[in-house]
């Protein structure tokens, strides 16, 4: 069972290796698979809670990295949970990261595949369904709940110094992001494309 | 020749197979490598490919947004269910996950080899916060819609501190306040339009 709480929990990485430890990484998958509301997203800091404090594949660094690669890369960014799979078996060599991205990317998808075919058939039915229509009204305060407490959590990731303060160069750049993407339409691969520059220039330290 | 949406069912190309709805997908997810994914499965599956009305597309947004999963990923499986079930289903989503997923995880090989490098580094301290503010956006985008329901707003708001300061994790808060907030949701005859 998956614990209530995050807790950090960190030794050492766990190998995938042990069978044991593959079938627990995949359950956490699968299992988050049907709660990913309101597109995937709500579902970034339970990827961080799994990769970096429960699982220790990943240093907070490389996963905000890695989500900043998901985001930049054009298709669905829930594509990340390919790279955290190659994160977690990368010291096995680049075959088995790649066998692992693969999997972990399958285990996030299958569940909720397999439901949306399920609600495909059934539509018709479930269209004007009170249990429809309470769910779809519930569950958007929640997502909204969720995703301002995400976004807090990637910010303290990312905009963080290798001593673990705040980095504030990089809190800056974030918010006024952030209030880029709220009020122009510009694309933000110009906003990482610009931030990236920055960056080379050694402006935003971490 | 601009193609024209089909009209009505009998306006509609014959149901596709296996291979159609892979290659399919394939194109979409091939032409939207700029962005814009959406717009480019409507144009491809409705407008080019005439495999369903836009009716039938938009009914699939809907459902594709309702259900947990992402919204793009939802749309593929959406469309090949309509036509071969689970098999479809799977079909249809390799194909629009094939080759930006394999592109994606070739930069995340060159990034596990090279990330150690101290420009490297420099240059993804600042994309990294660029994103980290697309990532705190995200709240704020849908802010508006529960602006003047106080009860929504309590929610959202007990939500986010179970997680943000008592580190609940996303399962147990859902499980918790999802029913709750159906129960307050409910439609209720009486009051109808809402």
């Amino acid at each position: 069972m998956s614990s209530l709480f995050m807790a950090d929990i960190c030794t050492e990485p766990t190998r995938l290796t042990d069978l044991g430890n593959l079938l627990w990484v995949l359950w956490e998958f699968l299992s988050l698979s049907l709660f990913s509301l309101g597109g995937g997203n709500t579902l970034l800091g339970e990827y961080h809670h799994l990769a970096v404090d429960q699982f220790c594949w990943l240093t907070g660094t490389q996963f905000a990295d890695l989500y900043a690669l998901a985001e930049a890369a054009p298709g669905p960014s829930s594509m990340l949970v390919g790279l955290l799979g190659l994160g977690a078996a990368w010291k096995e060599g680049v075959g088995w990261g790649l066998l692992s991205a693969y999997g972990a990317e399958a285990a996030i998808l299958l569940p909720s595949t397999v439901l949306m075919v399920a609600a495909c058939l059934r539509w018709r039915r479930l269209e004007h369904s009170p249990w429809r229509i309470a769910f779809e009204r519930g569950m958007g305060p929640i997502t909204l709940g969720i995703l301002f407490a995400v976004g807090l959590k990637i910010v303290r990731t990312a905009d963080s110094t290798s001593a673990g303060n705040l980095s504030v160069p990089g809190v800056v750049v974030s918010v006024i992001v952030c209030l880029l993407m709220l009020r122009s339409r510009i694309s933000p691969l110009w906003f990482m494309a610009v931030a990236g520059v920055l960056g080379g220039l050694g402006i935003i330290n971490r | 020749m601009a193609p024209v949406p089909a009209r009505s069912s009998s306006d509609l190309a014959p149901a596709p197979g296996l291979p159609e709805l892979f290659l399919g997908m394939l194109q979409v997810a091939l032409s939207a490598f700029g962005g814009g994914l959406s717009a480019w499965s409507q144009r491809i599956v409705v407008e080019q490919r005439r495999w369903m009305t836009n009716e039938q597309f938009l009914t699939g947004l809907t459902v594709a947004r309702l259900f947990p999963g992402p919204n793009q990923i939802n749309m593929a499986v959406y469309i090949g269910a309509q036509f071969r079930g689970l098999r479809g289903a799977l079909v249809a989503l390799a194909g629009m996950l094939l080759v930006p997923f394999t592109f994606l995880m070739l930069l995340g090989v060159a990034y596990f080899w090279l990330h150690e490098l101290p420009p490297v580094d420099r240059v993804l301290a600042g994309v990294v916060a660029a994103a980290a503010g697309m990532a705190l956006s995200m709240g704020f985008k849908i802010l508006d819609a529960y602006w003047h329901d106080p009860v929504a707003l309590l929610l959202a708001a007990v939500v986010f501190v179970a997680m943000a300061f008592f580190h609940v994790r996303l399962i147990p808060v859902v499980l918790v306040t999802g029913p709750l907030a159906m129960v307050w949701y409910w439609p209720r005859r009486s009051t109808g339009g809402d």
